[in-house]
């Protein structure tokens, strides 16, 4: 207490013995600490402390390093571990002496549940229910489908987009320039419509979905439960967060990889996502493509599961890194506050919006310049070409090209090709499997390429469009050597 | 002013405590020259009224992070006349350590067993007044979630910070 000196943690004897060598070659009076934590600290190499010494010492600090490098020579592993081992021998004897474990309490509700979440014969299930209702359901049907439809044809179908036509050819007689702020892609009617129409009410309910997923503490359970199977991946079950995220929004998911702590993971986080992972706005159109083709749909579900786990694998295999530690506390399950999921959501939501809006708006450039000199239709014509190998019609390119853009739009632009009767059952699985495959849109290029660096990004989109066309020429050839129809 | 600094490792508690200490009135800045985020305010405690300091989170005084870092630096520059560290009792074992530590670096220190209310119900009991003499520091039992402990810790700085010059 105070007046008594407080406990000090004594270490080996040959420990102590350099630290008695070190503290004759420490000079100087003004070091803010004790002399002791000091010497601790030169041992373990701390570099601001060696510097700091080397700055006050000078005519010692040879010495001193040399101290160091004997004293290292004793031990097989790091000094520090030598000493942290030690303070945690005293500190466990210390909580051995105070600390007493009544009874546990027989288990509890939420530990029953917790076990359950995490073991993987029920924790399969349970997670299935959560995708289906939290995603599915919620995310899928009620913010891709209802809202999408209300903002997209009501709010900007009536009222914005006319009148934004309007006000714009008054103000600029020029019509090329019309055609990029209000033309069929331009950046008022595509651009801005698309961040608040389709982006904004998908990412809002899954944002909201996601909180309420997080903040009763499932997330941690479910990073256990795929941690062995994330392991092979060269992942581990801190990436759940970011693969989670992808059902939502990609683009989002790849920024958020920046949790993932060595850049091995963040490469191959972010190729999973790119590759296989489709987001809301593209599983919504897809489940409605494969609708009443249930073969169909497990064909695609198959393939992409498959493709996920062997690309996943096999990254891990080639790129050099060690193995992912995973180390997680496991919160309590608690029930969620309804304010705070409130509050999550919208300062996601703002957060997301910020990064996001510039690109929608620059995509929607991009689009117009391509469509004025254009390349759109020389690109048109180039993909019919691998149309034709996936036993696709050419008019299957055109849903492809505009697929890059808004991945969602390249599928809503197959589901007229269906509504007209030009698709087999082989010829959806096939194109839906391609394109959940095929190259992320254009937000979340330009995302990878942000994130990961040039070099990385582009590599990655080029390996995407070779891989996503193979795969879909592949089921295509195998369906038709079997005569499988779907 | 004298200061006082919460320390500790993330998620014990640290910034209920200070809310609790200090009231609402926080500056939350960047420490200089970084990208981590310091909240200072003030609080009376007895006669005398001390600038408390919200530190980043740290598990050791050999430091890896930014934000361990800026917490290192904050215990040595600013002299703080009395550090509280807050720990969650029911992983005492794990996170005595770094009491350790700081007891080696010679610093005041007040142990704050936070979370006392998961680990009772957990079965655990801690024998604080054992814990004080072993470590000859004052232990203060809290739940800062519901402002248990808060008066006794008070207490305890206030006495504490008396004997200090």
């Amino acid at each position: 207490m105070p007046g008594l000196s407080p406990k000090k943690v004594g270490y080996s004897d040959t420990l102590e013995i350099y630290l008695a060598r070190l503290e004759e070659l420490l000079k100087a009076k003004d070091y803010k600490i004790s002399k002791r934590s000091l010497e601790l600290l030169i041992l373990q190499e701390d570099k601001e402390i060696l510097e700091l010494v080397k700055e006050k010492e000078d005519v010692n600090f040879n010495l001193i390093e040399n101290l160091i490098k004997e004293t290292k020579a004793n031990y097989a592993q790091p000094v520090s571990y030598i000493i942290s081992l030690r303070r945690q021998q005293e500190a466990s004897l210390i909580a051995s002496r105070v600390m007493s474990f009544g009874k546990s309490p027989a288990v509890s509700i939420q530990e029953r549940i917790s076990r359950i979440m995490m073991n993987p014969f029920t924790g399969g299930p349970i997670l299935l229910f959560v995708l289906y209702y939290g995603l599915y359901k919620f995310v899928g049907t009620f913010g891709a489908g209802f809202l999408v439809d209300f903002i997209e044809n009501k709010v900007f179908g009536n009222y914005i987009n006319p009148w934004a036509i309007k006000a714009v050819a008054k103000i600029l007689p020029i019509p090329f320039l019309q055609d990029l702020l209000v033309g069929e892609y331009g950046i008022i009617t595509l651009g801005v419509r698309y961040a608040f129409a389709i982006i904004l009410p998908v990412v809002a309910t899954f944002f909201f979905a996601f909180a309420i997923v997080e903040d009763t503490g499932y997330l941690p359970r479910l990073a256990m439960l795929v941690d062995q199977l994330f392991k092979k991946l060269g992942l581990s079950g801190r990436a759940v967060i970011p693969l989670v995220l992808g059902f939502g929004c990609d683009t989002m998911a790849t920024m958020v990889t920046r949790t993932l702590p060595t850049k091995r993971e963040r490469i191959i986080a972010t190729l999973l996502l790119a590759l296989a992972i489709p987001c809301s706005a593209q599983m919504g159109v897809i489940l409605a493509l494969l609708e009443g083709r249930p073969l169909a749909l497990v064909a695609w579900l198959g393939v992409i599961i498959f493709v996920f786990l062997i690309v996943g694998y096999l990254a891990a295999k080639i790129m050099p890194g060690e193995l992912p530690t995973f180390y997680m506390e496991i919160p309590p399950l608690r029930l969620p506050q309804f304010s705070n999921i409130l509050r999550k959501t919208a300062s996601r939501l703002s957060w997301y919006f910020k990064e996001i809006f510039p690109l929608f708006i620059f995509a929607s450039f991009l689009i117009w310049l391509g469509q004025i000199s254009g390349i759109f239709n020389v690109l048109v014509k180039i993909l019919q070409h691998p149309m034709r190998w996936l036993g696709l019609p050419d008019k299957a390119a055109v849903a492809f090209l505009f697929g890059f853009f808004r991945r969602d739009y390249g599928a809503a632009g197959l589901y007229d090709l269906k509504k007209a009767g030009l698709l087999s059952g082989n010829q959806l699985a096939v194109s839906c499997i391609t394109l959940t495959l095929f190259l992320p849109c254009i937000a979340q290029l330009m995302m990878n390429v942000k994130e990961r660096g040039l070099r990385i990004g582009i590599a990655m989109s080029i390996f995407i469009l070779f891989f996503s066309f193979s795969i879909g020429y592949l089921v295509n050839f195998v369906l038709t050597i079997l005569n499988i129809s779907l | 002013m004298r200061k006082i600094a919460i320390v500790g490792s993330p998620n014990v508690g640290k910034s209920v405590l200070f809310n609790n200490l200090t009231g609402s009135y926080a500056t939350v800045s960047n420490y200089p020259g970084t990208t981590v985020e310091v909240s200072r305010g003030k609080a009376r405690i007895g006669e005398e009224e001390f600038e408390v300091i919200d530190t980043p989170g740290m598990y050791s005084l050999l430091c890896i992070t930014e934000e361990e870092m800026v917490a290192r630096k904050i215990l040595w520059d600013e002299k703080p006349a009395v550090i509280l560290h807050v720990i969650d009792g029911k992983n005492l074992e794990r996170m005595l350590p770094l009491t350790l530590q700081f007891l080696e670096a010679g610093l005041s220190v007040v142990l704050v067993l936070n979370i006392m209310d998961e680990a009772e119900r957990q079965g655990i009991k801690i024998d604080s007044q054992r814990l004080e003499k072993e470590l000859a520091i004052p232990v203060v039992e809290a739940v800062s979630t519901t402002g248990k402990g808060m008066d006794v810790l008070r207490g305890r700085i206030e006495e504490y910070a008396r004997i200090k010059p």
